[in-house]
């Protein structure tokens, strides 16, 4: 029998950007928080320094600081109609796990999306006629409007305390920024980060062949600085150990120095780690939520009593709740009915290395994780698409985040990989050669999805999440568009070879390391047959369950998704507190 | 001897450095340990500056801390104040210089100069040195090796204060959001080259005083401040216990000894 606790105002399921954000203005608002992390504690101080973080084959190549899959994973197939099997080991994307989530051991790129892609089925359908959609794709309009969403994103670059540079503020073009941006309601907050050389060239490739490059947004902090909430940033060092390690320096924002650190010892705030939800628990007549059930620390199962409950597991594992709670109705790909886990989308990646045989001396090790030039030429539909056969597009960019020894060994494909021809060349390239990148949306359609995996389980003998999954053609074409784009400013860079290294593989493979940027599953929407939660995140059938998260985003765009996930969370923050708090129940339309 | 040898065949002095490491012979005696530190690989990496350290630089740089570069303002030499070899005074009030960084150095003397850190008396005699002059004399300074501690007769300290001290450098400080020290200045504080300094050993009062004047923000010549946010979430009390333990530490120098001489043609990889 579970241990039955007091009841709090509002249960928070993970400790991460969302959830301690949740917990930050909630607690603030006056309500009883209880925060359960299935992870450890961690800190900054003493977890996250240097010399000890820079440990690459611990933490780059054993994953320390991320999900266990010993304990928790998913099974995976291409198509629907393949047996999945368990993903054993972490590769296409590295799930966090502990204080502070999965946006510890981030690059910190910070993005907001396009205006227009928000509204992309009615956008695409306005420009080029509704039949210019590939039949194939289950693409569909957010509900809420990048100006509804404008004074969120705003906020959390405040948060992070964001390096970058305005293209568009308050409708005016500011030179050295993104042209093609939506408004602004005002600059970031700190300049953009000093560019090395070879970030520096593609700019200038860039420019010369029509492109208009910019700095990449970042949350790698440039100067000392205070954000809202009181935590103090201090500048980055451009070490090179961002993504897969914890910032030791206070200069990534991450959630344990950005808001854990302003919130503890708060009166409303109560954190438990090593505290697994199980599921949550619904009313005897379904119409709402009563609490969670979880297993804490001692290995015990516990029921926390909540008037609220927020999913803040992380996309993937809020769906994984959802599913294994009950909560909505799954999604069934063979009839297209049902909600709960329709419209998972990924990132489609691909990349192209430059090789300057000696020509330049890069020092890659001088990097971060968002240190980088942007062309954002051909990404959403900031490019004429009428002769082109696919839906959305990519950003392309050269960042510089780091040069560690384990991982960077930049070799022409042609060169051994093993042996003194494979040492060779790696002597000769490693301070030579760049990589440009090409960062592309993802489009859904009905044979990607999630569901209950029928065979396995994780260690609490909970079915597994199962994800079946391909690229749409779709976003192929795109990829195969926009990399030779790249290619272009590639060759412009007067390199000696170029080539093009990696590209969404046919069929997509979860092994080798794509992105974290798993999307959709929950989708946020206005019609009950086709999302999962309102515009606000609130489930249509309960309405004191809130989820946040990318499981939100009905598609995926061509950006990282941490900016975009958090302007939605504190959209739904505000509908909670100015609408719902003081009168709970199901939210129409309007605005917070 | 070799040297000479070279020399008079009319050798640049990095061709006679070649020559001598691949001709070395054990029986003749070793040239003196600073210059001997130029075929080092490690040391040189210390003490570049703009260029790779050599034996004309490094002469000019002895010259300069002598008295007989161009710091006519001051008139004296460096170790008056900076102690013998540089290895610092027993008052605390002059730090050492032996193994600084050679970049850090010349900043910090371009500093002085420019007012960005200030002092009565290092920013006239910075001011006497041309930029080359700077350059010759910090790379001198790096190459000289330190002594083995701070043998400067230290006070009795408090051992938990010197407790504190140790966690706030080897750990940092979660309640204050102190990073640890040894983030930037290396695992035994012997500092980063080329920008950050080494710790260890340096002379306490030093140390507070440095700390103290970027808290006040009277020290702003660190460029991205980083020292600057730091030193603002120390207390006075924090600030004496890494200074008291940082001069007890002993220095252990950057420069690796066993690393094969420069010149020797790197080992083809099989
Ligand atoms: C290597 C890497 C690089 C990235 N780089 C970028 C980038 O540059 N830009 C960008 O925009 N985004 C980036 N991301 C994505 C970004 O980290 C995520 O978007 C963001 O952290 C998501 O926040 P979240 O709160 O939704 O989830 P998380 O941060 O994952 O937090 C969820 C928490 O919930 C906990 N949890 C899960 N299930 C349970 C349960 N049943 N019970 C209790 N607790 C549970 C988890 O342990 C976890 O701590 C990156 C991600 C990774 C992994
Ligand atoms: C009259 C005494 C005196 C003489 C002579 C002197 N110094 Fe100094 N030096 C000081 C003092 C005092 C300080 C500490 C100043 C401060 O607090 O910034 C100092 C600091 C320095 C520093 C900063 C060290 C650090 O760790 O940041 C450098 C570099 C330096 N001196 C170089 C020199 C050189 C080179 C010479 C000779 C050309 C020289 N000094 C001659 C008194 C002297
Ligand atoms: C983010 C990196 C970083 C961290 C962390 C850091 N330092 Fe520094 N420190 C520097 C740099 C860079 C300089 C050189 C600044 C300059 O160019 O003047 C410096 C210089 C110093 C100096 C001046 C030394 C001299 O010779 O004048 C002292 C003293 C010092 N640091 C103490 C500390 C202490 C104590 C801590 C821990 C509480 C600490 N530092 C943590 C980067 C760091």
């Amino acid at each position: 029998m579970a241990i039955r606790l007091p009841r709090t105002d509002v249960v928070i399921v993970g400790g991460g950007w969302t959830g301690l954000t949740a917990a930050y203005e909630l607690a603030h608002a006056g309500r009883r928080c209880v925060v359960l992390e299935r992870g450890q504690f961690r800190h900054t101080v003493p977890d996250l320094q240097s010399p000890a973080m820079h440990d690459e084959l611990k933490y780059a190549l054993r994953y320390a600081l991320m999900m266990d899959t010993a304990r928790n994973t998913l099974t995976f197939r291409n198509r629907p109609e393949e047996i999945a099997l368990p993903m054993r080991r972490l590769g296409s994307f590295l799930p966090g796990e502990g204080l502070g989530g999965a946006g510890v051991h981030w690059n910190g790129q910070l993005w907001r999306p396009l205006p227009s892609d928000l509204r992309i089925r009615s956008h695409y359908t306005d420009k080029y006629g509704a039949a210019f959609i590939p039949e194939e794709l289950s693409i569909q309009d957010w509900g809420v409007t990048y100006e509804e969403l404008e004074p969120h994103f705003d906020f959390f670059e405040k948060i992070c305390g964001t390096a970058g540079k305005a293209g568009n503020l308050r409708g005016q073009k500011q030179e050295g920024g993104n042209p093609f941006e939506g408004q602004r309601s005002d600059e970031y907050p700190n300049e953009p980060m000093k560019q090395p050389l070879a970030t520096t060239l593609f700019g200038e490739a860039a420019a010369r062949e029509g492109f208009n490059p910019f700095p990449m947004p970042s949350a790698n902090v440039t100067k000392t600085y205070t954000n809202p909430y009181g935590a103090v940033l201090h500048p980055c060092t451009y070490c090179g150990y961002c993504e897969r390690f914890g910032c030791g320096y206070y200069a990534k924002a991450d959630p344990i120095i950005c808001v854990y650190d302003r919130l503890k010892g708060h009166e409303n705030f109560t954190l438990r780690t090593q505290s697994t939800v199980m599921r949550v628990n619904k009313a005897p007549d379904g119409k709402s939520a009563t609490g969670v059930t979880y297993i804490g620390d001692d290995g015990r199962e516990y029921e926390q009593p909540a008037d609220m409950v927020l999913l803040c597991a992380y996309g993937l594992w809020n769906v994984h709740l959802l599913l294994l709670s009950g909560l909505g109705q799954p999604y069934d790909p063979a009839t297209n009915e049902g909600v709960v886990g329709r419209n998972y989308a990924y990132q489609t990646m691909a990349s192209t290395r430059v090789f300057f045989n000696g020509k330049h001396r890069f020092n890659p090790f001088m990097g971060a994780g968002a240190l980088g030039m942007v062309a954002d030429d051909f990404n959403g539909d900031n490019f004429d698409h009428a002769s082109l056969d696919f839906v959305g597009g990519g950003y392309i960019a050269v960042t510089q985040t780091n040069g560690r020894p384990v991982e960077t060994t930049p070799i022409p494909s042609n060169t051994p990989t093993w042996g003194a021809a494979f040492k060779n060349a790696a002597r000769e390239h490693y301070n030579s050669t760049l990589t440009i990148t090409m960062h592309g949306s993802s489009m859904t359609r009905r044979a990607n999805y999630l569901d209950l995996d029928p065979t396995y389980t994780d260690d609490l003998g909970r079915p597994l999440l199962r994800l079946t999954f391909d690229f749409p053609d779709n976003d192929r074409r795109m990829s195969r568009h926009v990399t030779a784009q790249a290619l272009r400013i590639g060759r412009a860079m007067g390199g000696s070879l170029v080539e093009q290294s990696e590209r969404a593989s046919d069929p997509y493979s979860i092994v080798p390391y794509q992105t974290t940027h798993n999307t959709g599953g929950a989708v946020i929407g206005t019609d009950p047959k086709t999302s999962a939660v309102n515009r606000f995140g609130q489930l249509w059938d309960q309405h004191n369950v809130f989820v946040f998260g990318a499981c939100l985003f009905p598609q995926n765009i061509g950006y990282n998704p941490t900016g975009s996930v958090m302007g939605l969370a504190y959209w739904t923050l505000a509908a909670i507190k100015s609408q719902y708090l003081a009168n709970p129940r199901p939210l129409m339309g309007g605005s917070p | 001897m070799k040297w000479t040898i070279a020399a008079l065949a009319g050798c640049s002095a990095a061709i006679a450095t070649m020559f001598v490491a691949a001709a070395q012979d054990w029986q003749a005696a070793p040239p003196s340990a600073p210059e001997a530190r130029l075929n080092n690989r490690s040391a040189a990496f210390l003490a570049t500056v703009e260029r790779r350290p050599d034996r004309e630089l490094y002469a000019r740089g002895r010259l300069i801390a002598m008295g007989g570069g161009g710091q006519g303002a001051t008139g004296s030499t460096c170790f008056v104040c900076h102690g013998p070899n540089g290895g610092g005074d027993s008052t605390g009030a002059f730090p050492r210089l032996a193994e600084l960084p050679g970049w850090y150095m010349y900043k910090q003397l371009g500093d002085y100069a420019e007012g960005t850190r200030p002092n009565a008396i290092m920013t006239p005699i910075a001011k006497a040195l041309t930029a080359e002059e700077r350059e010759a004399v910090s790379v001198y300074f790096a190459l000289s090796g330190a002594p083995g501690r701070n043998q400067m007769p230290q006070p009795p300290a408090d051992p938990r204060r010197l407790q504190w001290g140790a966690a706030l450098v080897a750990v940092g400080s979660a309640e204050r959001a102190i990073p640890a020290c040894v983030n930037c200045h290396g695992s035994g504080s012997e500092g980063i080259p080329p920008s950050v300094p080494g710790l260890a050993g340096q002379n306490p009062t030093y140390i507070a005083t440095q700390l103290t004047l970027w808290k006040t923000g009277m020290r702003k010549n660190d460029p991205m401040n980083v020292m600057g946010a730091i030193a603002v979430k120390m207390t006075d009390e924090d600030i004496q216990a890494v200074a008291d333990y940082l001069g007890r530490l002993p220095w252990s120098s950057p420069v690796s000894e066993g690393v094969p001489p420069t010149g020797v043609p790197r080992a083809q990889v099989r």
